[in-house]
């Protein structure tokens, strides 16, 4: 046997291993925080994930969510499989759009919550193809403000886009959606406000950092206190 | 209280011999001797005498340095303080200013991937209010509002990674709250919607 495939087939072992290993993990996390009946579909649906390269914090996340808000066990692991098969779009998605990080779990995640929020499939390819290897979620979470506020789409992520290419980045872009939306509140028509905003980038205005007294009163949350 | 003579009184101190004493204070100097007699007198069976027998019988051990300390504490001691009226005023301005200033510490140091995050809600007659999210693992009790001026308005400020957090409201442990002001909503999948919150540093 060859080296190249001795190593082809521990690959192929240790795959389903760790995704045992991560559904066993998912376990541990979720036992005393779900109902007990739930646990193996739960497992199961968290392996499987692992198994594909998604990621799974968000999925044993809406499992504790489901056992927390009291949810009966068929609509926690209907809802757990909903999220998985959310992820499991958004990875296809990215992948499809040629991103070079199709799995990375934190912008899965952000396209997964974005497709959540109504942003449309052919908008996330768009997005993603405008900000090449970096972090889209920000940028689609702008768009779906913008929408959730009656801008349409395709406007929306045209704004967008208009200001990653004027330098913008990460959170900025909430920012943009924001103005947009204060001009919006300020009595002007959506398109005058997309062309406002769109006239001012990229200084649009970022929200007002938090008062002294407010950061010496902050405190942590610490482990201890999590359950 | 009986005055004693002094010239009486010196020689019941064995200063000065009897004889130097005039008829009227020999008559003294026999009556107090007559009382020392009687006094001396009392009977050994008396309770008092008893008592203080049995005190001097019962061996006393040697205190020891901690025991001789707790005692001292527990007695009473007379202090003599003397300070000026001036210093006294400005000791009580200092502990005016005290307990009428809020004390501000520079509060938590905050790591480049951390930011501060201001939770607000309108909850009048609430017993408790906690926020509940993906940065507690859903489970309540680790972020809790508080009302201090009984005004309906709970209010809490946390540290937080930076990013995407999804939370509610948790009403006296029970209700389930989405937040009115927060502007940005996912569908929580149960049938509620969670808001999304997005953390940014507090260092640019």
């Amino acid at each position: 046997m060859t080296a190249v495939r001795l190593i082809a087939l521990l690959a192929g072992l240790a795959a389903p291993l760790a995704a045992q290993s991560e559904g066993a993990r998912g376990g541990d996390r979720l036992a005393g925080h779900v109902p007990p009946a739930t646990l193996p579909a739960l497992d199961s649906i968290v392996e499987d994930a692992a198994r594909a390269g998604l990621p799974t914090e968000p999925l044993i996340q809406k499992a504790l969510e489901g056992g927390a808000k009291g949810v009966a066990p068929d609509r926690l692991v209907a809802a757990v499989g909903a999220s998985a098969a959310q992820l499991r779009s958004a990875s296809a998605l990215l992948r499809s759009a040629g991103e070079t990080r199709p799995n990375d779990p934190a912008e899965v995640a952000a396209v997964a919550v974005a497709l959540s929020r109504g942003v449309s499939p052919q908008q996330v390819a768009r997005l993603g193809a405008a900000l090449p290897g970096e972090p889209t979620g920000p940028a689609l979470h702008a768009v779906a403000d913008l929408v959730g506020h009656g801008f349409a789409e395709d406007s929306s992520v045209d704004l967008v886009i208009a200001g990653a290419q004027l330098g913008l980045r990460g959170l900025r872009f909430l920012d943009v959606a924001a103005a947009a939306v204060q001009e919006l509140q300020r009595g002007s028509s959506h398109a005058a406000a997309l062309a406002h905003v769109r006239a001012v980038l990229p200084h649009v205005p970022a929200p007002p950092r938090p008062a002294p007294a407010a950061v010496s009163r902050a405190r942590r949350v610490q482990p201890s206190q999590r359950p | 209280m009986t005055h004693i003579d002094p010239q009486v009184h010196r020689v019941l101190d064995g200063e000065l011999p009897a004889a130097a004493l005039t008829a009227a204070q020999r008559e003294q100097l026999e009556a107090l001797q007559r009382a020392a007699r009687t006094l001396a007198a009392v009977p050994p069976s008396s309770v008092a005498h008893r008592v203080m027998a049995e005190v001097r019988r019962t061996p006393v051990a040697p205190a020891s340095l901690g025991t001789r300390l707790l005692q001292w504490l527990g007695e009473r001691h007379a202090v003599t303080i003397t300070f000026r009226p001036a210093w006294g005023l400005a000791l009580a301005a200092a502990l005016a200013a005290i307990a009428i200033i809020p004390s501000r510490g520079p509060g938590p140091a905050l790591g480049e991937q951390e930011g501060i995050v201001q939770f607000v809600g309108r909850f009048p007659g609430a017993r408790s209010v906690d926020v509940v999210g993906s940065f507690t693992d859903w489970q309540p009790g680790a972020v809790i509002l508080r009302d201090e001026d009984h005004d309906g308005v709970w209010r809490g400020t946390i540290v937080l990674p930076v990013g995407q957090h999804e939370y509610m409201f948790v009403v006296d442990g029970e209700r389930w709250v989405t937040d009115p002001l927060a502007g940005r909503y996912v569908d929580d999948g149960f049938g509620r919607m969670n808001a999304l919150l997005f953390v940014r540093p507090l260092t640019p």
